[in-house]
């Protein structure tokens, strides 16, 4: 923990220099972005949307030890199927319209967005077409305005952001882990080899899975959200709250209990407009609520928990370098992967249980990521991030810790068409059990990773 | 003779006014241009083109050497709103002597619809009839482009 605390402290020392260093900065204001459209000026109806197909490639490097080793490595494997650990996928492709219903009233607009990709929104839940976005949003008062509906909650930029711009194919770890939410029946507790009720022991059996009952959150939640921007001199100063169910998309309440998020962001602007616009931010959020599990198919873990992330951070935007760097803490509900590292649904070697997904349900964790970028022509973009996350860190046994290290480069077709290729060099070890522990055997076998991706905003 | 000495300024000052008023609108009257520009279309990019070509105007031949007004009428007429996300260029625009007039009628259809009158921009001046006015002005020589 010291390490990785040293490590943070330097990453933000070295951010405060960066910044220092630089003339000038960008940052975006997605409050305003996603939720207002230009008073006067803005169409009925904006047809628009992005596709992004991709490729992939792990070496597929099986499981080192464990109940199931010399099987398939969950990480190793292509989201959203797990089922190869190379190929082609169209990640997402979405379809969209935006503007101001009767062009007459810039005080009432709308925004609608669905995903036709495959990915963990569309896998989940049943159906091959899912609604991302549905909102409308009054701007009457001046100071505050609302916005109903399904929208992306106030939080952590990484998923606040247009993902059309972000830099990477692949989230950082923390973000991946603690905020693109997974939604299940239990904790996964009772799945392993209990041979009962409807699991049977031993057998590949995806009702013993716990998979998912849903698709995945998409730092999404279905509610009401107060906020405003107020402009003072090149100063952009921004709040938000929001109440939400806190279940996920394409889904109402399952627990009468409500999440509840908030969100500071205090920008200063030096030109620029939209996604790319030039600016130094910095930012500030939370949000708390419970989530409740039926423990469903013996997954076990039946109650109502808590659930708090917080964060803060700082991003950064000129012609020629971007920079980000961002802390997140979790405390419950903590994305805990699967059984031995194995693909959930599978038997283990001795037959006596199956690998099904876990949570640590009172669990906590928190990492960073710091990222920096660098653009030599208009066309081109160089990328790193590293990104740090701590699981389920007052486990002693159950305590992983995940370094990644990513490098990046983008080429610009043109401002809406660009290619992504990452290099992830991934790396994990379990701090407080021994090297050759099975745990940190299984640790060992995940592989570097490989993608491209072209990105074609319309 | 402190009394004469005053009035003598006065009059030296009314004078002076009067010459670089009457200088003023002469260049406007020998300006070598004059240009009405149309926007009566709803497509928002159509705001930023109307207003893109008044400037490249200005820029081209001078503030001094080109007339340029701009008719909103129809749906064109919410680039002449308040709020309207332009009006810092619009603004900017009647600063180098751009005039902007608004189409009443449309004010009086669009309020009807609206419940009240939308508000204007205080550079918007209204004009009887967007139409009328572009006829007017082609009848003082004024050339019509609609973007």
């Amino acid at each position: 923990m010291k390490i990785s605390m040293k490590k943070f402290v330097l990453a933000a020392a070295s951010a405060a220099v960066l910044g220092g260093a630089m003339s000038s900065a960008q940052a975006a204001n997605w409050l305003m972005l996603q939720g207002t459209e230009k008073p006067g000026a803005a169409p009925r109806a904006k047809v628009w949307g992005f596709i992004q197909p991709e490729y992939q490639h792990t070496d597929d490097t099986r499981l080192k030890a464990g109940a199931f080793a010399g099987q398939k490595a969950i990480f190793n494997q292509m989201r959203p199927d797990l089922k190869s650990s190379s190929g082609f996928n169209v990640l997402r492709a979405r379809l969209g319209v935006r503007g101001v219903a009767m062009p007459l009233d810039s005080n009432v607009n709308y925004f609608l967005l669905a995903e036709f990709g495959n990915n963990g929104i569309t896998r989940q839940g049943g159906g091959n077409v899912k609604l991302t976005d549905a909102s409308v949003t009054f701007n009457h008062f001046k100071g505050a305005r609302v916005r109903i509906g399904q929208f992306k909650y106030p939080g952590a930029e990484e998923g606040l952001q247009a993902i059309h711009v972000f830099d990477y194919i692949n989230f950082s770890n923390v973000t991946n882990g603690l905020l693109l939410e997974r939604f299940f029946d239990g904790d996964g507790s009772t799945t392993a080899g209990n041979g009962t009720g409807t699991c049977t022991s031993g057998s590949a059996n995806a009702a013993c899975a716990n998979n998912p009952n849903g698709p995945v959150g998409a730092f999404r939640d279905v509610g009401i959200q107060l906020f405003e921007t107020f402009k003072q001199s090149d100063w952009e100063h921004s709040y938000a709250f929001m109440v939400g169910n806190g279940n996920g998309i394409t889904r109402g309440n399952n627990d009468n209990a409500y999440d509840t998020y908030a969100y500071w962001s205090s920008e200063k602007v030096f030109g620029g407009k939209g996604p790319r616009r030039m600016g130094w931010k910095m930012f500030l959020w939370g949000q708390q609520g419970k989530r409740t599990l039926t423990g469903a198919n013996n997954s076990g873990g039946a109650g109502t928990y808590d659930r708090t992330r917080a964060g803060l951070g700082t991003t950064f935007r000129n012609q020629r370098h971007r920079f980000a760097l961002e802390y997140i803490s979790a405390d419950g509900m903590i994305f805990n992967g699967t059984d031995g590292g194995a693909v959930a649904g599978s038997a283990n070697n001795a037959g006596t249980g199956t690998a099904s997904w876990n949570v640590a349900t009172d669990g906590k964790a928190d990492g960073y990521y710091i990222h920096y970028g660098f653009a030599p022509i208009p066309k081109v973009e160089l990328d790193f991030r590293y990104d740090y996350y701590n699981r389920d860190k007052d486990n002693n046994a159950g305590q992983r810790v995940f370094d990644t290290y990513t490098l990046g480069f983008q080429y610009f077709f043109n401002k809406k068409t660009r290619m992504i290729l990452n290099y992830e060099k991934r790396e994990a070890h379990a701090p407080n059990l021994a090297g050759g522990s099975p745990a940190n055997q299984i640790l060992d076998s995940i592989d570097n990773r490989i993608s491209a991706q072209v990105l074609a905003i319309f | 003779m402190k009394r004469l000495t005053s009035r003598v300024i006065a009059v030296l000052f009314v004078v002076g006014l009067s010459v670089i008023s009457f200088q003023a609108s002469a260049e406007k009257d020998f300006a070598e241009q004059k240009i009405v520009l149309q926007i009566s279309d709803p497509n928002p990019f159509k705001q930023t083109l109307v207003l893109n070509v008044a400037g490249n105007l200005l820029k081209h031949y001078g503030s001094d050497k080109v007339e340029i007004e701009i008719v909103a009428f129809g749906p064109g007429l919410r680039l002449l709103f308040e709020e309207n996300a332009n009006k810092g260029r619009i603004n900017s625009l009647a600063a180098e002597g751009v005039q902007f007039s608004a189409c009443a009628n449309t004010v009086k259809n669009m309020g009807k619809k609206l419940g009240h009158p939308p508000a204007l921009s205080d550079k918007a001046v209204t004009v009887s009839a967007g139409v009328v006015r572009i006829i007017e002005l082609q009848n003082k020589g004024y050339m019509l482009i609609k973007p």
